[in-house]
């Protein structure tokens, strides 16, 4: 594993809101071709700042991200440099907690929006494309509803379809599940789990401990902005090293 | 995941069917005493305008002559609307810009226009504008000053467009402002550019947003359109004015010229309410 070339490098990630709210305190992270990593932790610990950095949804104040290639240092913004960026996050797919789903567009007209304006993919192709990934999370007969009318793990299904049709490399989740109600959880993760199993590289935030056991290669725990301990599931959830995982992982089992 | 609530298999039972009723009841006497009463001020209003003895002949005659100002009225408005919306745009994608240029201009714009009287820009436009014309001619600018002269149609609607495009940039900012976040996210997520997430997700939400404010603003225009009178423009107001002076006959001139003021704004706002129910598919109503 360690011999190939990491498709996620990240070197001492620093993040700081306002003047001193030190909010990630230099974070490495490698990432393989087809891993899943899951990260836990406290809320307000940085996880989900981390993975909005991944994709400068959130600028990072200092340090080094790597996406399948792509250099981008922490730094001012330029012209090249958002190209760069934009380079990336058509690499990368995010899926967000409160699923933020175009609500003026019919959950075809959301799944085929990124292939036709930013790929410039013809229409006739992208939808049939974007049928095929409605079928996939299991949704082809929502095909021409808007979102409004749809359940919440509809609206994440629908939004994970949308984010698949530009075909990334790459797949973030940032806390899926924690806007649906409990009998809806399952739906999603069935998808995740599927995606998974397909081989999608996945960063996944999440409070979802049985998708962490059942599908992660490698969970890490983050608090107060630094790993504070990473493993294959099955160490970190029955024989933690740390006394704080200890206790998070009492708190939330 | 069913798509509707249905009824427990015991059936809706009889209390809560009378309950239902009263509710339904309750709203249609609520609808019919609403609709008594506004009859009845109608009715009041006409019963004190006979009262006055309104010399209906003479109003009848001039009607005719009155309607035909609509014309200009029409279409000073919708040139000028559509001049504001445009302004107003580009103002609110100019005040929410962080390019120093853009951002200084349109601050200043809206500052400026929202704070000097409409009916000093209408004469700045009508009147101090040639001069400034005559100057520039004489520093060395020739035409400029034909240029400037602006005729009065032309004048007014360029006053009410830039006047009315100052308010409408609050309120298109305001209404980009108001889409969430995570909807810019969303696209950014998608690698869109900063243009495309304007035009395909902030601008058609926003859209829905600002259509009852822009409506009200409408309204009001066709109203404040009775301002390019003052540069004797034989628009409605202008006509019930200088009849109603030459043959002692304001009264019934002008209440003529209000009674057909507000019917345009009746259509008018029956028409927003139609746009308003298109715009909402895909919208969860707020109840």
């Amino acid at each position: 594993m360690e011999t190939k070339h990491p498709i996620i490098r990240v070197r001492n990630l620093h993040k700081i809101f306002g003047r001193d709210l030190h909010v990630l305190r230099g974070i490495d992270l490698d990432v393989q071709p087809a891993e899943v990593i899951v990260i836990i932790g406290p809320s307000g610990s940085g996880k989900s700042t981390f993975l909005r950095c991944l994709n400068f949804l959130e600028e990072p104040t200092s340090g080094t991200i790597e996406i399948d290639g792509v250099v981008i240092p922490a730094g001012e913004p330029g012209r090249e440099r958002r190209e760069h960026i934009r380079q990336i996050r058509a690499k990368m797919g995010m899926v967000f907690q409160q699923f933020n789903l175009f609500p003026h567009m019919t959950a075809l007209e959301n799944v085929i929006e990124g292939p036709v304006t930013v790929k410039k993919i013809p229409k006739e192709e992208a939808i049939r494309k974007g049928e095929e990934l409605l079928e996939w999370v299991g949704l082809s007969d929502k095909r021409d509803e808007y979102p409004s009318r749809l359940s919440g793990g509809q609206q994440q299904r629908v939004a994970i379809a949308r984010s698949l049709a530009m075909e990334p490399k790459i797949m973030l989740f940032d806390e899926p599940t924690s806007a649906l109600d409990p009998e809806l959880i399952g739906e999603v993760v069935e998808v995740m789990e599927r995606l998974a199993n397909e081989g999608m590289t996945m960063v996944v935030v999440t409070h979802e401990m049985h998708f962490a056991k059942d599908v992660a290669d490698r969970v890490l725990m983050m608090e107060d902005g630094m790993w504070i301990e990473q493993g294959p599931p099955e160490e970190i959830f029955t024989n933690p090293k740390e006394e704080r995982s200890r206790q998070f992982l009492a708190h939330i089992l | 995941m069913t798509d509707s609530v249905s009824a427990p298999s015991g059936g809706i039972p009889p209390t809560a069917r009378l309950a239902l009723d009263q509710l339904a009841s309750r709203r249609r006497r609520f609808n019919i005493n609403l609709t008594i009463v506004l009859i009845g001020i109608l009715f009041s209003l006409f019963a004190l305008l006979t009262l006055l003895g309104l010399d209906l002949r003479f109003m009848g005659s001039w009607l005719g002559f009155l309607l035909t100002g609509i014309g200009y009225t029409l279409m000073v408005t919708v040139l000028a609307i559509t001049l504001a919306c445009i302004i107003a745009l580009l103002g609110a994608l100019g005040r929410l810009s962080r390019n120093p240029i853009a951002n200084g201009l349109a601050t200043f714009y809206v500052s400026l226009i929202r704070g000097t009287p409409l009916l000093v820009q209408v004469y700045m436009w009508y009147l101090a504008l040639p001069q400034i014309g005559q100057a520039l001619e004489q520093a060395g600018i020739p035409g400029v000053q034909k240029l400037l002269t602006l005729p009065a149609i032309p004048a007014g609607i360029l006053a009410l467009g830039v006047c009315y495009g100052a308010y409408m940039t609050e309120t298109f900012r305001a209404g980009i402002q108001s889409i969430d976040i995570g909807q810019t996210e969303a696209a950014q997520a998608l690698g869109m550019t900063q243009s495309q997430i304007m035009r395909r997700i902030i601008l058609p939400q926003a859209l829905r947003v600002v259509i009852p404010p822009i409506s009200n603003d409408f309204i009001a225009m066709i109203k404040d359109s009775s301002l390019v009178s003052l540069m004797g423009v034989w628009e409605l107001s202008y006509r019930a004015t200088k009849i109603g002076r030459r043959y002692f006959r304001s009264l019934e001139m002008l209440i003529m010229a209000a009674a057909i003021y507000w019917v345009m704004c009746i259509i008018l706002q029956a028409a927003q309410a139609r746009i308003e129910e298109r715009m909402a598919r895909g919208e969860r109503r707020k109840q």
